[in-house]
């Protein structure tokens, strides 16, 4: 603890003083240093009595003791060093800070209250003391400083324990800046940020810790066939690093979508196809408005359910014929293999279901959805997800929005039902703890939209939190497409720049200080800068995110190496 | 502290005095530091004003058209009426403690006054925090500015001599601290400031 306290002292020289502001008003800090020289998202530390306060900065103001000491222009009128000196006086800045965080210190440290304090947490009778929301305010000219790198480690978590992933630098002084994996994969997550803001890059730093890391299973829809493979950036034309290549086959597999799938010329590690009997009624449902179907589709699919069942409905409905017709006395009558034909023999309006049948035409054609794949690949994925791989799945050369929309909902409900029956097997104690698996989903507002979200599976996960250990990471450039109730249950929110009010609005829906925040968010230097908010991060932090590149890779096996030889060192020092 | 006496105590109160004296004495310059021994102590003042009032035979001298120049030397010299200083206190000292306080009680009539030399000026100054500008910055009858400015170039010169360069600096600071919430007195005392260090 002793250790801790050193590594917490603040070496640096204070950057200003508290002259006001409240929990709901923000505080006020008058800087005793140039304003430029701390910027809008640092990270503050204010020491006030026993108690150190955390915040974010969130506004630097302008201000005179009289607004005619501002107006006026005195370097014409008086010596350069009066000017100065009376600038100095006069004229201020202050900066609002947003209290998030409150840590007991203690008396001043090498103090005897110091000692006593410590003793008292050592035997045991007082409690260790740990962040806290913030509930009081330090008071009057308590001094500010600039976050240390003790003072991230304290609330952000140290480099070196194992779960704890930089995922960037603070913006000034450069330390590093931690999410705790573990604890990003309890709930669903979210990446966001405008086009161009970084989004791809950010996500792959996310991905290859999560995978790195390993406590979980990962499954990415890859829409746009960016993470699996090696790619070329488009704005540098430099290499990135796919994520297979990264890790190697035995870890990341690639999937293709279709019998014969390639992706940029390169095989998949294995092809995903489906059986008419993988396509269940609700699957169609969700495509109602890809599709344009009408209100009368529930009723018919339901008819055919109830005639084919749940397996066979796909398969005889594709079987038959649209607008054949024979003649019978004189009269031209629907064929009896026809769609007319069926829809009378069962209560459905024939223009309903050839509409329908019309309508399915595009599902009906897509070479992926076969009679009798050779082998069940939906199983295989989720097989492969949990044996602890992760999977890369490529839509190959179907980028459209009906076959992201097929797949990833009824792959995600089938990987669901999955889990969720070997939840229930663990808690009734007759199978071991299901590994938990994230679903990376791009293009998020697209299955999640107010729309979509009661209807897909993805609505229903990101509801359930890790109920069934299943929890999503979201992509996505248009947050404020993403039904409300879908963002207030986000735990960790990461996110680049926004230009959109809305946008910026619904990223930061259910937040306390989101008035502070969104400013912020406005004006986060794309590409470079992230906002890390929410229930996974102690408090919200601006960083400049890492770079992803070789050097990336070096540093996290590094990281690795150093993990393991600090556990083994513990271990051999105490064996017990 | 110089010996030579520079007048004496005419009235007095507790925020300040007038001092008459022969016009042949050396008598102190508009800002001059001053200080009127007491029983333990001295009083310090700051000179904020001297005039020389008329009397019947100036009234009629000046009436004349022509009065020789031996007659005006005269008049000068012999003068019933004396010339008058008008006196600021700022401080006090006991057995040789300096306050920026008004002094207890006001000196009496025909006290002496010294002018203070270089070595009081930084004795004085050094005491405490520039605690006396309030009494110059409160006076309404006062020109402020020009008082400070002459009091600056005095006392900056002193701890100049001193070794203490940055004391003027401070004196500013201090200045526009008291100052900071009346806009047209700082300008007024600000520019009276610049005029006097226009190179600093």
């Amino acid at each position: 603890m002793a250790d801790k306290n050193t590594e917490k002292t603040n070496i640096n020289s204070p950057i200003g003083y508290v002259v006001g502001g409240g929990l709901k008003a923000n505080l006020h800090v008058r800087l005793t240093v140039p304003a430029f020289s701390v910027q809008e998202g640092s990270f503050i530390v204010i020491k006030s009595g026993n108690w150190q306060f955390y915040s974010i900065a969130t506004d630097l103001q302008l201000g005179a003791t009289d607004p005619r000491f501002a107006d006026d222009i005195m370097e014409n009128r008086l010596p350069p060093s009066i000017v100065t000196l009376l600038q100095g006086q006069t004229l201020y800045t202050n900066l609002v800070v947003l209290p998030s965080l409150m840590l007991e210190s203690g008396p001043e440290l090498n103090s005897p209250e110091h000692t006593v304090w410590q003793e008292l947490i050592d035997s045991g009778e007082k409690e260790e003391p740990h962040p806290l929301p913030v509930k009081t305010v330090p008071v009057h000219h308590s001094k500010a400083f600039l976050a240390n790198k003790g003072d991230i480690a304290e609330i952000f978590g140290k480099e070196t324990v194992d779960g704890n992933f930089t995922i960037g630098h603070t913006r000034e002084q450069k330390h590093p800046v931690c999410i705790n994996l573990d604890k990003l994969i309890q709930r669903s997550s979210g990446i966001f940020g405008a086009t161009g803001s970084g989004k791809s890059f950010l996500t792959r730093i996310i991905l290859a810790g999560l995978i790195d890391h390993d406590q979980s299973s990962v499954l990415i829809y890859d829409m746009h066939n960016e993470y699996g493979l090696d790619d070329t950036a488009s704005d540098t034309g430099q290499n990135v690093i796919g994520l297979r290549s990264a890790f190697g086959r035995t870890k990341v597999q690639i999937v293709g979508l279709g019998g014969s799938a390639d992706i940029r010329g390169i095989s998949p590690d294995f092809n995903l196809t489906l059986s008419y009997e993988d396509i269940m009624p609700e699957d169609v449902e969700m495509l109602t408005r890809e599709l344009n179907l009408r209100e009368t589709t529930a009723a018919t699919l339901d008819a055919l359910v109830q005639k084919f069942g749940r397996s066979g409905w796909f398969n005889a409905f594709k079987s038959m014929k649209h607008g054949k017709m024979v003649e019978q006395d004189g009269k031209r009558i629907p064929a009896p293999d026809s769609v007319a034909f069926w829809a009378n023999q069962n209560g459905i309006h024939p223009m309903a279901a050839e509409g329908l049948h019309s309508k399915l035409k595009r599902l009906f054609n897509k070479s992926y959805i076969i009679e009798n794949p050779p082998s069940d690949s939906i199983q295989a994925v989720i097989d492969s997800l949990k044996k602890g791989q992760h999977i890369v799945l490529s839509f190959s050369n179907f980028e459209s929005d009906l076959d992201y929309l097929l797949i990833s909902n009824l792959l995600t409900r089938r990987i669901r039902a999955e889990w969720e029956k070997m939840t229930n097997l663990f808690r009734n104690g007759k199978s071991s703890e299901p590994r938990q698996l994230v679903i990376v989903i791009e293009e998020a507002h697209k299955l999640l939209n107010r729309e979509m979200a009661a209807q897909t599976t993805f609505g229903t996960i990101a509801r359930e939190m890790r109920k069934y250990y299943v929890t999503l990471l979201i992509i996505d450039q248009r947050p404020s497409q993403i039904y409300d109730e879908v963002m207030s249950q986000l735990g960790t929110r990461i996110c680049g720049w926004l230009g959109d009010d809305d946008d910026v609005h619904a990223v930061l829906s259910g937040l306390a200080g989101r008035d502070a925040l969104r400013g912020m968010l406005a004006r986060l230097q794309p590409k470079e800068e992230v906002l890390l908010l929410g229930w996974g991060v102690p408090m919200p932090i601006l960083v400049r995110s890492r770079r992803y590149n070789a050097d990336f890779y070096k540093e996290i096996k590094h990281s690795r190496k150093m993990n393991f030889d600090q556990k083994t060192a513990i271990n051999a020092l105490y064996p017990d | 502290m110089s010996d030579i006496s520079a007048g004496r105590l005419l009235r007095s109160n507790t925020r300040g005095c007038v001092v008459g004296c022969h016009v042949s004495q050396p008598a102190p310059a508009f800002g001059s530091m001053i200080n009127i021994p007491t029983k333990n102590g001295k009083v310090f003042g700051l000179v904020y004003d001297i005039h020389i009032d008329d009397d019947g035979l100036v009234r009629q001298l000046a009436a004349v058209g022509s009065v020789p120049d031996e007659v005006i030397f005269d008049n000068r010299i012999n003068r019933n009426v004396p010339v008058e200083m008008s006196i600021i206190f700022i401080g006090y000292s006991i057995d040789n403690k300096i306050s920026h306080l008004l002094p207890p009680r006001p000196p009496l009539s025909l006290d002496e006054m010294y002018i203070c030399g270089p070595e009081d000026l930084r004795n004085f100054t050094n005491a405490g925090h520039f605690g006396y500008f309030r009494h110059i910055i409160s006076e309404q009858d006062i020109p402020a500015g020009e008082l400070l400015s002459a009091h600056l170039q005095a006392a900056g010169n002193a701890q100049k001599v001193g070794g203490n360069t940055n004391w003027i600096n401070e004196a500013i600071q201090e200045i526009i601290i008291l100052l900071r919430d009346n806009h047209e007195l700082m300008t007024n005392v600000l520019g009276a400031i610049g005029d006097a260090f226009p190179a600093s």
